[in-house]
């Protein structure tokens, strides 16, 4: 399996996750929704493990993979909102972001190739990419609910839409913390401190202290919405800083986290 | 302003005198100096700290300040003023505390963010929140509902303290070991030496390295082509034929060891199973639409020989770049002062943990490559790091707990 065939599958991904969402826009019976988004998920997930499988090793290493792997959570964060929530635009949004980030990998490839260099030869390599990836796919999520609630929509922002934001950000964030201290984990294990202020690293600090301020900002005046929602996009832009923003910092340069 | 109940404001307003006060010591006695915090004065200022928090929490009642150090209206405040000064630290480049750095900008010591005295102050002072929120929380501890939160917020303040002031007692030492000779002298970062109680003695030292790669090369610039998204081909051993823009590579012949020889006026490679060897392909080349044809070794050198390209056309040539290394591995044996021995093989991502040090596989001489006589190791002491652990394996399970239990929506504290 090489990257040739990724077109097709996420051709076909796309069109059962579309399937899916616009059975969403229609109110129709549940399995209509659940039914093709998961087939499309199960396409896209053969792609990811056939890639794992003919590369010899997890396909995490560059920024089109770490894509890969974002394009993948994104439906599945907007199915496990729209499972609780019911909202019918919600599949629609995680299906555009992923579509984006799958044009991105279909029309920018990068090298990819078999190698992975000693330093990521780790058990906590997996655990430390896929939990981040998730983490960013429900804050992600959550960003795009922000966006819809302070500049789309009409109407005054209700309880209950606040209440699927901090629900996305709890997870989101939980899932944060756990990539992060899985890094600290390894970290101690490949370079001998757990937290060397890297430029990723403090970033990835800056993210989380975001998110929390974000958190308990909605614990002291919960009827701020707009404030709160205002904290949680500019903590948003924190994250991209960490995801890829970083790249183009002179401070990265020697980074260990620049990915190529 | 500080008509109470008091707000953000005030708490902006405490985290901007500290940033102030901090810039003015800053700028007229420079820098912090962390390494006062070595045992055990590290130790004693943690007794303090825990016994200030008590005597704080008692007097709580009486003061409204110190009531006011576990609030929201505190604790915003000094989160943000924390962030700020975190992304001042992304945002610019960071050097060692002990370095001398020129002008205003070394002065200020935004570059040396952690010694800066406004950073310490700021986040001294997010750590006595912290630790006041923990403290009443657990004064009125209720086991069913505390405890994600006691784990989040205990863990946090554990790991961010002990952390801190663990900090100045690490050691990182660098030492050299060469193969058959026991050694026991390390370096620090500043280049002191110290005699250790252990010693390591390398037997030897390995790099395996992934299949040889192929690529295009542009005879003029000596770019890699296509140029923005170079191509390449793994040789690995099942490989026979691939493709490189419009030319298909067949191997012929593969020599994982071998030695650059001249017969006549040509170069070929032969087996050669001894140091210096280096990996040769004898490859076929055709083009797809000229059907020109080439074909000869192609090598990417070692210590020893050079690099072999192949020549396709005027534009192009066939090179294989140096190998990328799969795994680094020295095997060694410890002895320590106790008079154990300890036989073991250190790799990148697997230390030897020995009598409190954990040493790690660090470099080799790079101009010999895999057949490097030495090895460089760094050893690593962190007295403090199991409690940083412990704080790191609560937040782990507070985390769990946010994910597993659902959020109760709290009402306001103060």
């Amino acid at each position: 399996m090489s990257w040739d065939y990724f077109v097709y599958f996420a051709i076909v991904s796309l069109i059962f996750w579309i399937i899916g969402a616009v059975a969403a826009w229609k109110n129709t019976q549940a399995w209509k929704v659940y039914v093709p988004t998961i087939v499309g998920l199960l396409v896209f997930f053969a792609f990811i493990l056939s890639m794992w499988i003919s590369l010899e090793r997890p396909p995490m290493r560059t920024m089109g993979e770490t894509r890969l792997w974002y394009s993948f959570f994104l439906p599945v964060a907007g199915l496990i909102t729209y499972s609780r929530r019911k909202y019918k635009w919600i599949l629609t949004f995680s299906v555009i972001m992923a579509f984006v980030f799958i044009c991105v990998n279909i029309f920018k490839p990068e090298i990819h190739n078999k190698t992975l260099m000693p330093a990521l030869q780790s058990p906590w390599f997996v655990p430390h990419v896929i939990v981040y990836m998730f983490a960013y796919a429900m804050l992600g999520a959550a960003a795009v609910t922000a966006i819809y609630l302070l500049f789309l929509k009409k109407k005054a922002v209700q309880a209950k839409e606040m209440e699927l934001c901090d629900q996305l950000v709890y997870t989101g964030f939980a899932f944060l913390t756990l990539g992060m201290l899985f890094g600290a984990l390894w970290a101690k294990e490949a370079w001998g401190h757990y937290w060397s202020w890297d430029p990723k690293e403090t970033w990835a600090a800056a993210t989380w202290l975001a998110y929390l301020i974000y958190i308990h900002f909605r614990l002291h005046k919960p009827m701020k919405y707009h404030v709160a929602l205002v904290i949680m996009l500019l903590s948003f832009l924190a994250l991209q800083m960490c995801w890829y923003g970083i790249n183009w910092l002179p401070t990265a340069a020697n980074s260990i986290h620049t990915y190529f | 302003m500080w008509n109470r109940p008091w707000g953000y404001k005030e708490g902006f307003a405490i985290n901007g005198g500290l940033l102030l006060v901090g810039i003015l010591l800053q700028l007229a006695i420079g820098r912090v100096n962390l390494e006062v915090l070595t045992y055990p004065v590290n130790l004693i200022s943690l007794v303090i700290f825990g016994a200030g928090l008590a005597a704080m929490h008692l007097a709580s009642k009486k003061l409204y300040l110190f009531r006011l150090l576990s609030s929201f209206q505190f604790a915003l405040p000094s989160m943000v003023s924390v962030v700020i000064l975190v992304i001042f630290m992304g945002l610019s480049p960071q050097f060692q505390s002990h370095a001398e750095l020129p002008g205003m900008m070394g002065r200020l010591g935004i570059m040396q963010m952690l010694s800066a005295w406004y950073f310490v102050l700021v986040f001294s002072w997010f750590i006595v929140i912290l630790g006041m929120v923990v403290v009443k929380r657990i004064s009125r501890f209720h086991i069913k509902s505390d405890i994600p939160f006691v784990l989040n917020h205990l863990g946090l303040l554990i790991a961010l303290l002990c952390g801190a002031l663990g900090s100045a007692d690490i050691q990182r030492l660098k030492l050299t070991a060469s193969v058959g000779k026991p050694e026991w002298r390390a370096f620090d970062s500043r280049g002191n030496m110290l005699e250790l109680s252990l010693a390591i003695e390398l037997h030897h030292f390995t790099i395996d390295k992934y299949p040889p790669k192929l690529m295009l090369v542009d005879n003029e610039t000596g770019r890699i082509l296509p140029e923005g998204k170079p191509a390449n081909i793994l040789a690995d051993d099942d490989f026979t034929e691939g493709t490189l823009l419009d030319w298909r590579i067949t191997v012929e012949k593969r020599i994982e060891g071998a030695a650059r020889v001249f017969a006549g006026d040509t170069i070929k490679y032969v087996e050669y199973p001894s140091i210096g060897a280096t990996c040769a392909l004898y490859v076929k080349a055709i083009n797809t639409k000229t059907h020109r044809q080439q074909e000869g070794w192609v090598s990417c050198g070692s210590f020893m020989f050079s690099h072999q390209a192949l020549r396709l056309d005027e534009r192009l040539s066939l090179i294989m770049p140096d190998r990328e290394p799969r795994r680094y591995a020295s095997d060694v044996t410890v002895y320590t002062q106790s008079e154990k021995i300890i036989h073991g093989v250190i790799e990148v991502n697997k230390p030897l943990q020995v009598e409190g040090w954990k040493i790690y596989q660090l470099s080799y001489d790079q101009s010999m490559g895999k057949w490097s006589t030495i090895s460089i190791f760094e050893l690593v002491r962190d007295p403090w790091l199991p409690a940083v652990y412990a704080g790191i394996w609560m937040m782990l399970a507070g985390a769990v707990c946010m994910l597993v239990f659902p959020k109760k929506r709290k009402e306001d504290e103060v």
